[in-house]
């Protein structure tokens, strides 16, 4: 009996000193791709968020942050499940990701209800921010990106442009958000198409391109697909200039296409020859986790994205809330991030700097103004 | 309709065709000798052409020897695919159990799981990444026939899929082993009895089909230069609608029907948006179930 009673105050006292430590940790949720067909860029991203987690938690603040990482597939069905499963766990103040907009835009219709802050590092589609106030993103939107390159093209005489993307939400949004912005600059799109993502062979679209005769060709894909298309725009013989947005910036569509990649225009808002030495920290970081290899786009957008929310979290602490969280989100004001400074306006909207990029001697340079 | 344009896709859809026949040819024959759909056949396909990969990265040998490699690799895993997802499924020999078509039909089954396992396993392997091919193994130099621009893949893939046919048709009707595999196919249970041994034969069979099933992989990973554990299935499903199209157990009808695919698909990209065009397939297989409920070719051929 006496036993018991010692046993049970042991363990409450264990329980209270576990809980005040406990007190100390504050957990955010991370959705993102670690299998199937999206893996490699989910995989990036834990890589590049557990380079700002370590840096973080090593930099003496009085409270130590834990990620705790869900596999999505980018499935909608799956990232739903995981935000429900976010959402339950009390200790969670904020949640970054999914990898594409479809599953961001899923999985905000559970945070929108539950006011939980979500910020995405890659999600373009223009209405993943309309859901509710909780949703925020750091990356251009095709909204933006759509006329920026409307306005480069138009500027090298570009007249007749022939658009294709891919089947998806995002896709949609790449046509629309260029098409738009090309007529208003006077230009013409002399046709615009869809293919399923994953599409291995080109080689009839190319054709169909190709009787258009188009000035220059604006794709929306990704580099798997990208360089299948580039190797297969190369062996039909066609010259066409190819313009693309930032989703194809990837050391992996040059490895791919190998020499059917140059000349490729495209944007980005992260140089990894950019001298500025937090951009260099990041690359050296990176290179560091895999065998030299060098960061592209997202996962510099992953990196700061992280930032961005430690940084909130740090605002709202202590005893950070998830609508303490999303106000200090939503304060955020000139960012300093590997990927150019971040604010978010009053919708949520990340007001980024882009730049352009060309893809020369296989290696992205930027192009000379 | 002799311009270009038209000349250029018909072109482009003989080669598509060429690559679903390819694989058709080898998924034809496990059907029809065993009359049940070896889902398995799509991950055959992707060891084929991973074994491939990895024997560039780790000797570097010249062309022939890597197909060669890829071959061994697929008979090696058509071998134990048989051995794990369809032997347990036969290996009750009482009367009911070998007339029975639920053990057969439970194979499906196995071999989806087989599929799976084998996927998520290169996945963990090798990341589900695209992986590039050296160029100075890619086979896609382009080549100039008339207006019409081909690639060198082309003709080496009509080549070993004419080899393929052709090879086959001599195992089948010459040689013993044919003669075994015909007589499985047609009555498995009367093979039986007349004193076959159903068991090596069905084992000959899944080698040689696998064995197909790998050439086709690696060929096709040097055809497009890109390698990565999901490419299996598109092709698996496209050789599935030909070899239905063509009659279930007919290989000269499925790679007829292949071709009619890929013609189709890519002559259809002129008059629908590209995204479509996997739609012209599936309407030619429901077409043809409906009106050609035993395949295009299959009444009316001998069963191979």
């Amino acid at each position: 009996m006496n036993f018991r009673l010692l046993t049970l105050t042991t363990l409450t006292a264990a329980g209270i000193a576990g809980s005040a430590f406990a007190a100390d940790t504050v957990k955010l949720g991370y959705q993102l791709p670690l299998t199937g067909d999206t893996a490699q860029y989910g995989q990036d991203f834990r890589k590049a968020a557990e380079i700002a987690l370590t840096e973080f938690n090593a930099a003496g603040k009085p409270f130590k942050v834990e990620i705790v990482f869900e596999d999505s597939r980018s499935d909608a069905k799956e990232g739903t499940n995981i935000a429900r499963k976010f959402v339950d766990d009390k200790e969670i103040v904020g949640v970054l990701g999914d990898f594409t907009s479809g599953v961001s835009m899923a999985s905000a219709q559970v945070y929108k209800e539950a006011g939980m802050p979500q910020l995405s590092q890659t999600a373009s589609h223009p209405d993943y921010t309309k859901v509710s106030k909780y949703q925020f993103r750091n990356i251009a939107t095709q909204a933006q990106e759509g006329p920026y390159n409307a306005k480069w093209m138009a500027s090298k005489g570009i007249k007749n442009v022939a658009v294709i993307a891919e089947q998806t939400d995002w896709g949609q949004s790449v046509v629309s958000g260029f098409s738009d912005a090309v007529k208003a600059n006077g230009g013409t799109v002399a046709f615009s198409e869809f293919f399923n993502r994953g599409l291995k062979d080109y080689r009839s679209l190319i054709s169909k391109i190709e009787r258009a005769k188009p000035d220059a060709i604006y794709t929306g894909f990704f580099y798997e697909d990208g360089a299948q298309f580039l190797k297969q725009l190369q062996q039909l013989g066609i010259k066409t200039p190819v313009y693309s947005t930032s989703a194809a910036y990837s050391p992996k569509l040059i490895e791919l296409a190998g020499g059917a990649a140059e000349g490729v225009h495209l944007t980005s808002n992260f140089l990894p020859t950019d001298p500025s030495p937090n951009v260099q920290h990041f690359v050296d970081e990176w290179k560091k986790r895999s065998d030299g290899a060098v960061p592209g786009q997202f996962p510099a957008q992953a990196y700061d994205a992280v930032r961005i929310m430690l940084a909130a979290v740090e605002k709202a602490s202590p005893n950070p809330t998830r609508e303490k969280v999303r106000d200090a989100l939503a304060q955020t004001k000139d960012f300093p991030g590997v990927t150019g400074k971040t604010s978010f306006s009053a919708d949520r909207e990340a007001e980024k700097e882009l730049v352009k990029v060309e893809v020369k001697g296989g290696a992205f340079v930027p192009v000379a103004e | 309709m002799f311009d270009p344009y038209y000349l250029q896709q018909l072109a482009i859809g003989l080669s598509l065709g060429m690559t679903y026949a390819l694989m058709a040819i080898g998924f034809t024959l496990i059907f029809g000798v065993l009359n049940v759909v070896n889902f398995a056949h799509g991950e055959i396909y992707t060891l084929g052409a991973f074994a491939g990969l990895v024997l560039i990265s780790a000797t570097a040998p010249p062309i022939v020897a890597v197909i060669l490699g890829a071959l061994a690799i697929g008979a090696l895993a058509g071998f134990s695919l048989e051995r794990i997802a369809f032997k347990p499924f036969r290996r009750f020999t009482d009367e009911a159990s070998l007339k029975s078509r639920a053990m057969r039909e439970s194979t499906l089954l196995s071999s989806l799981a087989v599929s799976i396992v084998v996927r998520e396993a290169l996945e963990i392997v090798f990341g589900s990444q695209m992986r590039s091919v050296p160029f100075e193994y890619l086979i896609n130099t382009p080549v100039r026939v008339g207006p019409v621009i081909l690639v060198t893949g082309d003709f080496i893939i009509f080549g070993v899929a004419a080899a393929m046919l052709i090879g086959l048709q001599y195992l089948l009707t010459r040689t013993r082993v044919g003669l075994a595999i015909r007589a499985v196919s047609n009555n498995p249970l009367g093979a039986k009895y007349v004193g076959i041994d159903t068991d090596r034969t069905i084992i000959t069979t899944f080698v040689v089909g696998s064995m197909m099933g790998a050439a086709a992989g690696i060929l096709m990973g040097l055809y497009y230069g890109a390698v990565f554990p999901a490419m299996g299935f598109t092709p698996g499903i496209k050789a599935f609608v030909a070899m239905v199209m063509g009659g279930l157990s007919s290989i000269p009808g499925a790679v007829i029907c292949a071709l009619i695919l890929g013609i189709s698909e890519s002559m259809a990209t002129t008059f629908v948006s590209s995204g479509w065009s996997d739609m012209v397939a599936y309407g030619f297989l429901i077409l043809t179930l409906i009106f050609f409920p035993n395949g295009l070719f299959g009444a009316r051929r001998e069963r191979v």
